[in-house]
C-alpha cells in the first residue's frame, strides 16, 4: 500500500484512538502513543474516515497560506504513509 | 521531579490454565488469596490516571482467571486508560469477548506457541492451540486492535517460516516475534531453550523478508535476543523511567522480576499511593539517574540509552544488581553468558512433542530431562 490517492478516506485503524488531555492530545495504539503537535495534530484531526485525502489537503493547504502547497501534499502524504505502515491509520 | 509512567501493567493474577516452559514469571507466585479485590485495582487505575498513565496491560499468569475482569477493563478505561489485555486465550469465547470489547477493550493480544498443534501444546503443557484458532476468527469479526505473539526459541526456529505464515492466516494487524527472554521458568530451562547462533541470524533474515512483505498489512515487531547482541536492552526503558508494574498482591514493581533482588523493599498499593511509590519510593529511586552506575558504565556514551541493561539479569547471571548487565559485551561478567551461548550452540538439548497426548503430569514425567513445566500457586 503506498501514498493515499485523492479520494482515500484516512482514518484511524481499529483500535487506534485518541486520549491524553486537551493540551497534550495523543494517538493511543497498541503498545504505543503518539503525542501530536502542530500540522501532524491538525491532520489526523481530519482523518474522520469522511474527509477525503483530497479534501484535508486542500483545507490545510489554506491553512499553510506561505507554504508551497506541493510540499504540503507530498508531506502529509509521506506522513499518513508512515502511520498506515505502522498499522495506526487507514485509508 | 520525575517524569509521569506511560504504563501501568497490572499483573492481575499468577493463576495461569497454562504451564508455558518459557515463562517468565517468578519462580515464587503469589498465592490466589493473596490477589487484590476489584476494588482495590479500581484505585490502582484511578490514581495511574491522575497520574498520567497512557496504558493498561492486564497481564498475569492468565488475566482471564480473574472473574471480574470485564469490571477491571471498565475501569481502567473509565480512568482514561487505553486498554491492552495479554492472554493466552484460554477461558474466552464469543460471548465474553464482545463482554470485554462493551466494557471498552481496545486491543488484544493472543499468545501462540507454534504453527504445529502438537508442538504448541508440548510447549504449553495443556491443550490450547485449537482453542486459539477459534478465538482469533472470532476477534476478527469484531472491531479491535489484535495482535499475536509469537514466543521463539531453539524447539521452535527451525520452522519460523511456517510460523509466519500459519500467523498470517490468523490476520491480526499486528505480530510480536519475541525471542525468549531468560526470568523464571524460561532461565531455568534456558539450556533446552538457547537458539544456535545460526537460527538466530536466521531468524533476523526471515523476520526481514516478512516485514517487507508484510509491510502495510500486518506490522511485526522483533528484537534480537540480548543474548546475542552486543549491547544489553535498555530494559523496561530504563529502571523507573517509563513503566510500572503492580503485582496480584499490591506490590509496585519496576518490573516483572524484581522482587528476587536482595534487600529491597518494594511498596504495596495497599498501603501507600502509587504517587508517592512512583516519585518517591526508596525502591523506584534506586536506579535512577547514573549516581548507582559501576564503570564501565558510569562512563559509558551509552549509558543514556540501554541505562546500563538489565539490574535483574545482572543480579541473577552475575550475582551483583549494581553490575552492568553481562549481556553487554563490554561487561566485566560477560563470560558469563558468552557460556551460555557457546554451550547453545556445541550442545543444544531438544526433544519432540510426544506423539501420544496424556495429562499434564504425565507430560511432565516424559519432558524431565528437558525442562520444567510451570506450576500454579496455591
Amino acid at each position: 500500500m503506498a501514498t493515499p490517492i485523492d479520494s482515500s478516506q484516512p482514518r484511524l485503524a481499529p483500535g487506534c484512538r485518541w486520549g491524553g488531555s486537551e493540551q497534550e492530545r495523543v494517538i493511543l495504539f497498541p503498545e504505543g502513543a503518539i503525542r501530536l503537535q502542530g500540522t501532524g495534530r491538525q491532520v489526523l484531526e481530519r482523518c474522520d474516515g469522511q474527509r477525503t485525502f483530497a479534501e484535508i489537503i486542500t483545507e490545510l493547504q489554506s491553512q499553510f497560506k506561505d507554504a508551497d502547497p506541493a510540499k504540503v501534499r507530498a508531506d502529509i502524504g509521506v506522513f499518513l504513509e508512515q502511520l498506515q505502515q505502522k498499522r495506526i491509520v487507514d485509508y | 521531579m520525575v517524569p509521569n509512567p506511560l504504563a501501568l501493567i497490572a499483573e492481575v493474577t499468577h493463576r495461569c490454565p497454562l504451564h508455558c516452559v518459557y515463562c517468565s514469571n517468578p519462580r515464587q507466585l503469589a498465592a490466589a488469596r493473596s490477589e487484590l479485590s476489584t476494588d482495590d485495582w479500581k484505585r490502582v487505575f484511578e490514581q495511574s490516571g491522575k497520574l498520567g498513565v497512557l496504558h493498561a496491560h492486564f497481564t498475569g499468569g492468565e488475566p482471564l482467571a480473574r472473574q471480574d475482569l470485564t469490571e477491571l477493563i471498565g475501569a481502567a478505561r473509565a480512568a482514561g486508560l487505553y486498554t491492552n489485555l495479554i492472554t493466552s486465550g484460554v477461558g474466552l469465547a464469543e460471548a465474553r469477548l464482545q463482554a470485554l470489547i462493551d466494557s471498552g477493550l481496545d486491543h488484544i493480544q493472543i499468545s501462540f506457541q507454534d504453527s504445529r498443534e502438537d508442538a504448541a501444546n508440548w510447549l504449553a503443557g495443556a491443550k490450547a492451540h485449537a482453542h486459539k484458532i477459534e478465538l482469533a476468527h472470532a476477534i476478527r469479526r469484531h472491531k479491535i486492535a489484535f495482535t499475536v505473539n509469537l514466543v521463539v526459541h531453539r524447539q521452535n526456529l527451525d520452522h519460523l517460516e511456517e510460523m509466519i505464515a500459519f500467523i498470517e492466516r490468523l490476520n491480526p494487524q499486528r505480530m510480536e516475534i519475541a525471542h525468549t527472554q531468560y526470568y523464571g521458568w524460561a532461565l531455568a530451562n534456558r539450556a533446552a531453550l538457547m537458539p544456535t547462533l545460526a537460527q538466530v541470524e536466521k531468524a533476523v533474515a526471515v523476520v526481514a523478508e516478512a516485514e517487507k512483505r508484510l509491510a502495510g498489512r500486518i506490522r511485526i515487531d522483533s528484537v534480537v535476543p540480548d543474548y546475542y547482541a552486543k549491547y544489553p536492552k535498555a530494559c523496561m526503558g530504563g529502571w523507573g523511567r517509563r513503566l510500572m508494574l503492580v503485582n496480584p498482591a499490591g506490590k509496585v514493581l519496576p518490573c516483572h522480576a524484581a522482587e528476587i533482588l536482595p534487600g529491597m523493599s518494594f511498596d504495596n498499593i495497599r498501603e501507600k499511593s502509587l504517587e508517592w511509590i512512583w516519585q518517591d519510593s526508596p525502591s523506584f529511586r534506586q536506579f535512577r539517574g547514573e549516581g548507582w552506575m559501576p564503570e564501565p558504565c558510569r562512563s559509558c556514551e551509552r549509558r543514556s540509552e540501554d541505562f546500563g541493561g538489565c539490574r535483574c539479569q545482572a543480579f541473577l547471571l552475575a550475582g551483583d544488581m549494581n553490575a552492568t548487565d553481562p549481556a553487554c559485551s563490554l561487561a566485566p561478567s560477560h563470560q558469563v553468558v558468552k557460556v551460555a551461548v557457546q554451550e547453545g550452540n556445541l550442545s543444544p538439548r531438544s526433544g519432540q512433542p510426544p506423539s501420544a497426548s496424556g495429562s499434564f503430569v504425565e507430560l511432565q514425567k516424559l519432558n524431565e530431562d528437558l525442562w520444567s513445566y510451570r506450576t500454579n500457586p496455591d
